[in-house]
């Protein structure tokens, strides 16, 4: 099953929209212009970060590539992004991709949640690799296995495993929202599993929307559609959006773990489908997929994909409550 | 037991009379009927009964024009004819708050109801300064250590209620508030005198819109001026409901607070059937007692005895006064039809209202001849269908 990535498009066409027009593959659209990242040696990462050794490439997609890096011993994650052709070195301060990559680093930097990935000790900088600009930074590297990777191998989480993952998603979303963020990009692919543990850690916090100040996407929505709340369909609606659009996106996520299913995707679905079927149909129980997932689950997943905030629950804590319960 | 008298002109002594008869569980007080050096000792009153106590500070009234405000300009919050102008700013909504729940501390009821304004559409610049002035409230509230939990007050036009869309925004709005107590919501009818009748389209959101907010989000919920579809109202999760004694102050009517030409007829006493879910004129109750129908109407409740112990209800005592109590402890004896859950309790309802409906049609092949205002079978049936949406909406 494929993502259906970020995907952007401008208010003035919302209702005119072809759901194929603005459909990218994989993760790097976060940084997309519809150009190739050059390709990023070690020995320019090298030149680049001279205390930097042992880069080899974890991950790339069309405009994103991760390295696993070590410094002074210790291991983490870099990420390189491909600035678009009006990038400018001097007014990089107004550039959209480095405005959004410097959020995602303040958001890692004022998060204490462990599940919430960190930031590392290389800063956001940017720089030209074979005559086209791009920008890094660094984040903790977590040694494991995305959600999305685990499920397709192995099929559903076990019950404790999801209430576990329900549990510790609560708490970086409660943390975001403490900081009145929300990350808007909840999903498996985003979520890492730590190999020698069975904590959860959150990813890319590159779209977290600060609801007391302007968006940096102004005129777009942002996000991975399937993942989508309903009012994530709805740019006017969105200054109201609150946590209740991630606790959403976590239901969509906990429905997947727990069946293995996606709970409004299918390999036939069209987009159009995909947009009404999150904004009115609702998907069979988790446990008419899965027998082994217990009622209590199954509500609170359930409510969790509410399609109305005002049916999901109004406080986090009390989702906490609600997944202790099971 | 979840009923409140909503206290109104007239009082004399049928509020000490309804708490003695344990039927209800408190008053809302409302600031337009009670001199203002009157009130506190009306709580104290009350308390002293061991009831509960609310005070409606009717804010709302000041938007109405020509305002029949009575005794509201004596209060310190109050002021007559405010217009949109007056709601323009935050320094502005933030003193109406603070006089108004400052007026209400000093009488410390059992909770604080914010100000308020009387809103049409959930899209008007109305429902967006009663929002306002709910935000400044709970900011307000937040700041007084010590005080009764604050109930936000909406009075809303029943036309509001046609939009899904609108609603779903609303409560998407209210629900958001994270330190919430609850709410204190009347809904202003549109049907031109008292009357069960409801439509039915209204009458689903508004049941939704207390779903949303009692079962659903836990909070509080108070339908003021609800009379019989207060019962809906708990069925869905609803706390409490009100309503008044006279059938003037039982629904929640804005013409009531305008100005009007005076006039009109007496009023011709009632009698409140619980099986027939209706209040029914005391001639009528007179066809079915001659009819030899009579048990099967009776509320079963202990003022029935004035009307069982006559000769016959028109040869009885039973006056305005009875009338009153006697609609109370009715309510009070239809509650029992709230059970554990949501889906129980409705289910429990539209059996009352099947049963109800096929008394009537008992009474009418029998000849009993139902008066124009009782109109039997039509809020019946818009209850069914109001209570069959409102399944759809909750998807129960």
């Amino acid at each position: 099953m494929s993502d259906f990535d970020i995907c952007r498009f401008p208010l003035r066409v919302e209702h005119t929209w072809c759901f194929s027009d603005f459909h990218l593959p994989d993760f790097g659209a976060l940084y997309s212009n519809q150009m190739a990242l050059p390709t990023i040696t070690e020995q320019n990462i090298k030149d680049l970060l001279p205390s930097v050794t042992g880069a080899i490439p974890s991950g790339r997609g069309g405009q994103k590539i991760v390295f696993r890096i070590e410094l002074e011993g210790q291991a983490f994650a870099l990420k390189f992004a491909l600035l678009s052709d009006a990038f400018q070195p001097d007014i990089a301060d107004i550039d959209e991709t480095v405005l959004r990559a410097r959020r995602e680093t303040q958001i890692m930097q004022e998060c204490k949640s462990p599940h919430i990935v960190k930031v590392g000790p290389v800063d956001l900088g940017t720089a030209a690799i074979d005559g086209q600009n791009v920008l890094y930074f660094s984040e903790e590297f977590i040694d494991g296995q995305a959600l999305s990777d685990a499920i397709r191998e192995s099929g559903p989480l076990t019950v404790p495993s999801v209430v576990k993952l329900g549990q510790q998603m609560c708490s970086a979303i409660d943390e975001l929202w403490s900081l009145g963020k929300i990350h808007r990009d909840i999903k498996p692919s985003n979520i890492m599993q730590r190999s020698h543990e069975t904590n959860f850690v959150l990813l890319d916090a590159g779209l977290a929307f600060d609801v007391a100040g302007e968006s940096i996407s102004a005129g777009f929505l942002v996000g991975t559609m399937a993942y989508f709340s309903p009012e994530q369909f709805d740019y006017t609606n969105r200054r109201v959006m609150d946590f209740r659009s991630d606790m959403f996106s976590l239901g969509v996520t906990l429905y997947e773990a727990a069946t293995g299913q996606h709970p409004f995707l299918s390999p036939t679905t069209s987009t159009p489908h995909l947009y009404t079927k999150i904004t009115k149909h609702n998907p069979p129980s988790p446990s008419s997929i899965n027998p082994l997932i217990p009622g209590s689950l199954d509500k609170v997943i359930l409510r969790m994909m509410g399609k109305s905030p005002h049916l999901r629950y109004r406080r986090i804590s009390q989702l906490q409550e609600a997944l202790a319960l099971i | 037991m979840a009923l409140f008298v909503q206290h109104g002109h007239g009082k004399s002594d049928k509020i000490d009379a309804a708490l003695e008869s344990t039927s209800v569980e408190g008053v809302i007080f409302g600031a337009r009927n009670e001199k203002i050096e009157n009130i506190e000792s009306c709580v104290k009153s009350v308390r002293e009964r061991g009831g509960k106590v609310l005070f409606d500070p009717q804010f709302h009234v000041s938007t109405l024009v020509p305002a029949n405000d009575r005794f509201l300009p004596d209060y310190p919050y109050y002021k007559v004819g405010r217009t949109a102008a007056d709601f323009v700013g935050i320094k502005k909504l933030a003193g109406y708050v603070k006089s108004t729940l400052d007026f209400q501390l000093n009488l410390a009821p059992d909770r604080l109801l914010s100000p308020t304004v009387i809103f049409d559409s959930f899209e008007s610049n109305w429902c967006q300064t009663a929002l306002n002035l709910a935000d400044a409230s709970l900011d307000y509230h937040a700041g007084l250590a010590g005080a009764p939990p604050l109930l936000l007050s909406f009075v809303i036009g029943e036309q509001a209620l046609s939009s899904r869309t609108e609603l779903d925004a609303f409560l998407d709005q209210v629900t958001s508030w994270d330190s919430l107590a609850g709410t204190y919501v009347i809904l202003s009818r549109e049907e031109s005198s008292y009357s069960q009748r409801f439509d039915p389209a209204h009458l689903a959101k508004a049941l939704y819109l207390t779903y949303v907010l009692g079962n659903i989000n836990g909070f509080e919920v108070i339908n003021g001026f609800s009379d019989f579809c207060g019962l809906l109202h708990r069925c869905v999760g609803g706390t409490a409901f009100a309503t008044g004694w006279s059938q003037g102050l039982r629904q929640f009517h804005r013409r009531s607070f305008k100005k009007q030409k005076a006039g009109g007829q007496p009023a011709r006493y009632r009698y409140t059937s619980a099986p027939l879910l209706s209040s029914i004129l005391l001639s009528e109750l007179q066809q079915i007692y001659e009819n030899g129908k009579l048990d099967a109407v009776l509320s079963g409740v202990p003022l029935d005895a004035l009307i069982t112990e006559a000769t016959s209800p028109e040869e009885s005592d039973w006056n305005g006064r009875w009338s009153e109590l006697h609609h109370w402890e009715s309510l009070h004896r239809l509650e029992n039809v709230v059970g554990h859950d949501v889906s129980e309790s409705i289910n429990a309802m539209e059996e009352k209202i099947v049963a109800a409906r096929e008394l009537y049609v008992g009474l009418a092949e029998e000849g009993v001849v139902f008066g124009q205002r009782t109109q039997p079978e039509e809020h019946l049936d818009q209850w069914s269908e109001a209570i069959s949406s409102f399944r759809e909406m909750a998807s129960l």
